[in-house]
């Protein structure tokens, strides 16, 4: 892993075409200014995580039982 | 098409039910390719089952059936990307998760999955600033009691 230090308004450049800009710093926060490619996804850290571990925690395997049970159930429109 | 699937055997699935994730599933980069294998004719649930491994399926759910008013605005990249559009609108499902006591089952409604059925360009697109749950309770009263009965007798 790569860690550098940048100052506000100072960038870094990620490939041909990603630019961060650090745009403030306060206190514990940190201001970022993202350029990228319209078909690069950005995501807060927190939220992806969650996410992929939903997705992972859906795969658990499911019994017969709660199979048949959800085969069962209507909508609820 | 023949698929292999650990839940179900094999499974012969139609050309046209095959979608394909670009990005795959957040957190399941490399599979992209997944067939739609509905569960009857009425029920509002599905799978989907990853092509190059039999052990990946997910469940899904047309939330829609149980929340009338799930709305999102769909980024423009994104419409762009799966070349959707009012004239040719989404097919949404959400990942449904299963726990222990089958009644507690919850959809992803912040990270549904958006999916032109023409084409079978699909992603799943995480909703910004959105206060749906990853974990929105389908039965938040249990499951209706028509359904359950003959069960736990």
């Amino acid at each position: 892993m790569l860690a550098l230090t940048r100052r506000a308004g100072e960038k870094l450049i990620i490939g041909d075409n990603i630019v961060l800009t650090i745009v403030e710093v306060r206190g514990d926060n940190v201001k970022i200014a993202i350029e990228a490619p319209k078909d690069v996804k950005i995501y807060r850290g927190e939220i992806y995580a969650a996410i992929v571990a939903e997705n992972k925690q859906a795969l658990a395997p499911l019994s017969a039982e709660a199979l048949e049970a959800i085969k069962k159930l209507p909508g609820r429109k | 098409m023949q698929i292999e699937s650990t839940r179900f055997g094999i499974v012969e699935v139609d050309e046209k039910d095959v979608l394909c994730f670009e990005h795959g599933m957040l957190g399941f980069p490399e599979e992209q390719r997944f067939a739609f294998i509905a569960y009857g004719e009425e029920s509002p649930f599905a799978f989907l089952q990853a092509l190059n491994n039999p052990e990946l399926t997910f469940m899904v759910v047309d939330a829609f059936q149980f929340f009338g008013d799930y709305q999102f605005e769909l980024e423009d990249a994104i419409a762009i990307e799966l070349a959707v559009s009012p004239d040719e609108p989404p097919q949404i499902l959400n990942i449904v998760t299963v726990p222990e006591k089958t009644e507690e089952m919850t959809a992803n409604l912040l990270a549904p999955l958006v999916i032109n059925r023409k084409s079978g360009k699909a992603r799943q697109v995480v909703l910004e600033n959105s206060q749906y749950s990853l974990r929105q309770r389908l039965f938040p009263d249990g499951f209706p009691k028509e359904t359950t009965s003959g069960e736990g007798k």
